[in-house]
């Protein structure tokens, strides 16, 4: 690359940061792009705007999204788009649970202006927001018992693996596939609520019992047979053995791909249905806003993972198999007739996603499920507000 | 200062910190920062943004020597940024304890 192009990448950079900062930043981008000029060196000064650019831009784009929410906290002061939008902004990032909370009413919010877009049954819309309830119920309830009882989670990983082999022998058919359960007129997805969930909870706890619920699953998904989940369970053991190479993930491991290899091997003959399979392609043919709707909530289902692991380093296995279970998700969809997690129809996924948030950290760098302890209500402050703010 | 609630710095944070009061009260600049304290300019920014938010830090434009040159944004700690540095030097554990008019950074 020549030097005067170098130059040019720094400075476009430079400008492109100034062009998204907000007002009362505005003084930052322009010290960036000064002190980028004043770098003798090109491949140096270049370095630095890209980062500066990679640094600030979340912000900036973040100052912009949360101006309207941060100007009605008022603080006794006009709203200045500095300061108070950085708070909120942090405060969100330093909780990942909270930002996964945020990350999944948006992805369904998303999700239904698909199926609004796309002329979906209204019903269709109505069973996933009525699920987005559900599943943030559950997370209420159930976050502050995970927090409590996490010597039970060995133990709950085997009763989940336990149902999701009893599904596998005694769940509803279709097609070659028994993968549901039929609930009050609904046909459920136990794997897509429980597996995610299980795994992430495998990443935190590690023993014989925990990995013996494991391989039940395994072997569970390569009954059913379903691919898509025995994938899941197979690239998330594979993230998780790069860090933490023991015994017992290495044993989950050969068995997960064993279940895989076995899914692969069977024809898998469902048919694509409409506004749950296949629609990571087909949205965009039915208009651009549709296809912007499922792409947007796709990325926000792995945004809690992306963030915890630049964030919160003590815990960074914990959001790797989080990033691992839901990509794999969503490339399962991409792939084949595989439901597309929460932006499309079927509430199962958004179950899934808010147990699985069960397993985040409160706060970054925190102990997973300790956080409550080290977050009372006593401890509320400005930072909190504008959380709550910034999340309404 | 309307902060509240407090949290342990950041080792970059500290760093910085560091540099910023090795400068005895002189003016520092972005990039200079930057290479003394080790951190990345991505990182450097948002901190020192906050840092000034806070009222630790002051910034000002100063003009260049030389003609032709573009001004300069320059940082120096006030006072209560001089105290935060002295009790954040570099090095120490983060501890989780929170102390009430620290920085939230």
């Amino acid at each position: 690359m020549s030097s005067g192009l170098r130059r040019g990448l720094a400075d476009l950079a430079c400008r492109a940061l100034q062009a998204t900062l907000p007002p009362s930043l505005q003084s930052w981008g322009r010290a960036v792009r000064y002190e980028t000029a004043g770098i003798p060196d090109d491949t140096k000064a270049l370095l630095f705007a890209l980062d500066s650019l990679c640094g600030l831009m979340p912000r900036a784009v973040a100052s912009h999204l949360l101006q309207p929410f941060a100007s009605l906290i008022g603080d006794g002061a006009p709203f200045s788009g500095g300061s108070i939008t950085m708070n909120v902004y942090d405060a969100t990032m330093r909780r990942p649970r909270a930002l996964g909370i945020a990350c999944m009413i948006g992805a369904v919010l998303l999700g239904l202006a698909y199926l609004a877009i796309a002329g979906a049954p209204t019903r269709y819309l109505v069973i996933n927001a009525g699920a987005l309830a559900v599943g943030l119920t559950m997370l209420a309830l159930l976050g502050r018992i995970a927090a409590a009882g996490r010597q039970w989670t060995s133990g709950a990983i085997t009763a989940m693996a336990g149902a999701l082999l009893a599904t596998a022998l005694l769940g509803a058919e279709a097609d070659g596939a028994t993968r549901w359960v039929k609930l009050g007129g609904f046909a459920i997805q136990p794997s897509l609520i429980l597996l995610p969930v299980m795994l992430i909870a495998f990443s935190q706890t590690r023993n014989a019992l925990a990995t013996a619920g494991i391989v039940t699953a395994a072997v569970a998904m390569a009954l059913q047979p379903d691919r898509a989940m025995a994938g899941m369970l197979a690239v998330s053991l594979a993230v998780l053995v790069t860090i933490h190479r023991d015994r017992h993930v290495i044993v989950a491991l050969a068995v997960g791909a064993i279940g895989f290899a076995a899914t692969l091997a069977r024809a898998d003959a469902l048919p694509a249905v409409p506004y749950v399979d296949q629609i990571l392609y087909s949205s965009f043919g039915v208009h651009a806003g549709a296809g912007m709707a499922v792409l947007g909530g796709s990325v926000l289902l792995l945004l809690p993972a992306i963030v915890g692991w630049r964030r919160d380093a003590e815990n960074r296995a914990v959001y790797a198999v989080f990033g691992a279970v839901w990509f794999t998700a969503i490339m399962a969809a991409a792939l084949g007739n595989y439901p597309t997690p929460i932006v499309g129809y079927g509430g199962s996924a958004i179950i899934g996603y808010a147990l699985s948030l069960t397993t985040l950290p409160r706060l970054a760098g925190g102990r997973v499920g300790a956080a409550f302890r080290t977050c009372g209500e006593t401890d509320r402050t400005q930072h909190d507000r504008h959380l709550l703010v910034g999340l309404a | 200062m309307s902060m509240s609630r407090t949290r342990a710095l950041s080792p970059h944070a500290r760093m910085v910190l560091a540099v910023l009061l090795d400068a005895r009260g002189g003016w520092s600049h972005g990039y200079e920062l930057a290479r003394l304290a080790d951190v990345k300019s991505g990182t450097l920014y948002p901190l020192l943004i906050r840092l000034e938010a806070q009222g630790y830090l002051e910034a000002e434009w100063q003009q260049p020597a030389e003609g032709g040159r573009p001004p300069r944004h320059a940082y120096r700690l006030t006072a209560s940024g001089v105290q935060l540095a002295r009790s954040n030097p570099p090095g120490q554990t983060a501890t989780p304890a929170v102390r009430r008019g620290e920085a939230i950074i």
